[in-house]
């Protein structure tokens, strides 16, 4: 049948922007699908935009009003002619609204029905569900409230400590831990507050909080005729503000016994919701190896690849089969891991000045490159990174035989990467994949606030430092009238040893100090 | 030749010679040698202490960006004495400090009034950018003086947000 199998769809309109857009976009090109990318006016040079087969700017900046416009991304898809729209991550991937959408306007939505998007996606209802089918759940709130009075009587009923969590909810957004009765208020609104920017819907509840536990999630694989297998686990427990940062697997935590166990409650879960298309279980691990049912991410995971390299299936290019109406080739018992992945997601964040944004222009990229190293970013040098939306530039991911050998990668590849011009938090994961604790294989969610809280630059760093100055000096000395203007003063005409003169110097030649 | 800089904010002087091929970098009583070899118009080798580093340099407008080995940072060429503080703290000629937007984004929140007392850490400013939430502080005790932003106003890096005077509580 090689070479005249049918194509999954003619074409596809890709909902999204960033490194995720790239992402679908590369599966569909390999797969002889067409793309159409929608963008907004803050995304015209953007570099999804570039590599689809056409483009259709979608409306001004903010997501509200591109983006995450139902309306906009259908009739855009109608007038592409596309039959399918990928929501990629975050915007409308988990809005049951714009799946319903879709299923109405006859576009298929490469993702589950909406039936069991709206379930899974209301936290609340989700847990019922669980709960129903016997599915392990931290004790919480049954349903969303508006009432301080209903917040502060459930939190005493928990217990001291709490979450704060968005019933809408995904990558830390609208979450806060509240530790007692007085915080309570102030964090339910800045919650509110957070999940309506984000999610466009203010609901939040209470949950127990469960002190360090390990986040350790299972990848599922569903088609439309009910065949559902998992792709095993991803540890995601290295977090910063309830985001993730760093995800690998296999999970240090798990022995095989605890893997098939928890493999199983997820392909429980999935069935017990009517999902279809790909989806992760999330579970909390506590000390004593209990694991709790988190919550279902009805979408593709932005840690998907680590998945992609180890289990040796490309998520992307199954989720638009299964989307296509074609069964499941993927048989439980054939599936299994091989070596061990780890990505590293650089947000455009500065580490120095407690993780600010950090938006801007990227003047000099540099990727890593080498065995085993993939690098899924959406930027190029010369791109402005947009004020607009989320942080993320790009993963590192990484793969190799064994952990250690796979920690040893990344950390080489962190100092392969050069992104200039914005801060990044490349330098900081490089001291995440370094620390003995995490070497060590005991990653828990308080992992950071542990052992990088108050993250100071070591040695290393004032060893650099000193070459970055004399580096700058260099530069300075190079230009057009010799040492660097100072502010405000016109540049001084004083001689200087010019940059181009740098050639005669021996790289490794033998200095004093026995170079 | 000596230099003034400002690397991530913080005042460092450093004098750079050349001597019989190699570079020589002085601050203060310590001094370091290295060659270097220019690999192109953003890229150096940097060989030191036993190891060479690959340093890459782009220059954009005051600033010069320098990666050594995959650790970044922001150079500024200044005469210490208009050096700026750090995170964006400075002073009006009254002596009330002013805050500042350390990254461009949108107020979402004023968590203060004008008159109102305030303590070190409080919460002035809230500023939304790439979709979190960032709390704007202030360092010291004292009195809400003026809040220069409303709601919903888009604010670049560095613009004032709020004075503070100065009061023991």
């Amino acid at each position: 049948m090689v070479g005249v199998k049918k194509k999954a769809f003619g074409k596809v309109l890709v909902a999204n922007r960033g490194e995720i857009a790239v992402r679908v976009i590369r599966a569909c090109r390999e797969m002889g699908i067409r793309t159409v990318a929608v963008y907004s006016e803050a995304d015209a040079c953007s570099l999804h935009v570039g590599l689809a087969d056409e483009a259709l700017p979608i409306g001004p900046a903010p997501a509200a009003e591109s983006y995450l416009d139902m309306g906009r991304i259908i009739e855009s898809a109608k007038s592409a002619g596309a039959e399918a729209v990928h929501p990629g991550y975050g915007f409308l991937a988990e809005n049951a609204d714009f799946a319903a959408l879709c299923e109405k306007e006859g576009i298929v939505f490469v993702g589950p029905n909406s039936r069991a998007l709206a379930l899974v996606g209301d936290k609340v209802r989700a847990r019922q569900t669980m709960e129903k089918a016997g599915i392990p759940t931290i004790p919480g709130m049954k349903s969303v409230s508006r009432s301080p009075e209903e917040f502060r009587a459930a939190a005493r009923r928990l217990g001291y400590p709490v979450m704060v969590k968005a019933s809408a909810g995904g990558g830390g957004k609208g979450m806060r831990i509240v530790r007692d009765e007085e915080g309570l208020v102030p964090a339910v609104e800045a919650g509110m507050r957070e999940a309506k920017s984000a999610f466009g819907d203010d609901s939040v509840y209470l949950e127990k909080y469960i002190e360090e536990p390990r986040h350790v999630e299972f990848q599922v694989l569903a088609d439309n005729f009910g065949g559902t297998v998992h792709l095993f686990e991803r540890e995601c427990s290295i977090q910063r503000r309830h985001q993730k940062i760093l995800e690998e697997t296999p999970s240090t935590a798990l022995d095989p016994g605890l893997r098939a166990e928890m493999g199983e409650t997820a392909v429980r879960a999935m069935r017990a919701a009517g999902y279809n298309n790909a989806g992760t279980v999330e579970f909390l691990l506590d000390r004593n190896r209990r694991f709790y049912f988190l919550e279902v991410n009805a979408r593709l995971q932005v840690e998907h690849p680590i998945t992609e390299l180890v289990v040796g299936v490309d998520l992307v290019r199954q989720q638009i089969l299964a989307a296509s109406g074609e069964k499941l080739a993927l048989r439980q018992e054939d599936l299994g891991q091989r070596g061990h992945a780890i990505e590293c997601r650089i947000y455009a964040e500065d580490p120095k000045a407690n993780f600010l944004p950090s938006p801007g222009r990227i003047v000099l990229l540099r990727e890593p490159k080498g065995p085993g190293v993939r690098f899924d970013s959406g930027i190029f040098e010369g791109w402005d990174v947009p004020v607009h939306y989320d942080p993320i530039l790009a993963k590192l991911i990484v793969w190799a035989e064994d952990r250690e050998a796979a920690c040893r990668r990344m950390s080489a590849a962190l100092e392969d990467c050069v992104i200039l011009g914005i801060r990044t938090t490349a330098g900081f994961l490089r001291d995440v994949v370094n620390h003995p604790e995490f070497r060590a294989g005991r990653t828990t969610t308080a992992f950071i606030e542990k052992n990088l809280g108050s993250w100071r630059t070591g040695w290393e760093e004032d060893e650099r430092q000193r070459l970055a100055l004399a580096a700058a000096a260099l530069e300075a000395l190079s230009r057009p009238g010799g040492r660097a203007p100072s502010p405000g003063r016109a540049a001084g005409a004083e001689t200087a040893t010019p940059w181009t003169a740098l050639g005669r110097w021996r790289a490794g030649g033998g200095g004093p100090d026995g170079v | 030749m000596e230099f003034e800089f400002l690397i991530d904010g913080a005042p460092r002087r450093i004098s750079l010679d050349e001597r019989e091929g190699t570079l020589r970098f002085s601050e203060g009583e310590s001094v370091v040698e290295a060659s270097v070899r220019r690999v192109s118009g953003s890229e150096l080798r940097v060989s030191h202490g036993g190891r060479t580093f690959r340093v890459h340099l782009v220059r954009d407008g005051s600033r010069t960006f320098v990666s050594v080995d995959g650790r970044e940072f922001t150079i500024v060429t200044a005469p210490a004495e208009t050096a700026r503080p750090r995170d964006g703290e400075e002073r009006t000629p009254e002596g009330s400090l002013r805050v500042k937007a350390p990254m461009p984004g949108k107020v979402i929140k004023l968590g203060v009034r004008e008159g109102e007392r305030v303590r070190r850490n409080q919460t002035l400013v809230i500023v939304e950018a790439m979709k979190m939430e960032n709390e704007i502080q202030t360092s010291i005790d004292g009195v809400v003086r003026k809040v220069h932003v409303s709601v919903g106003d888009v604010v670049d890096a560095d613009r004032i947000l709020a004075e503070i005077e100065p009061k023991e509580t």
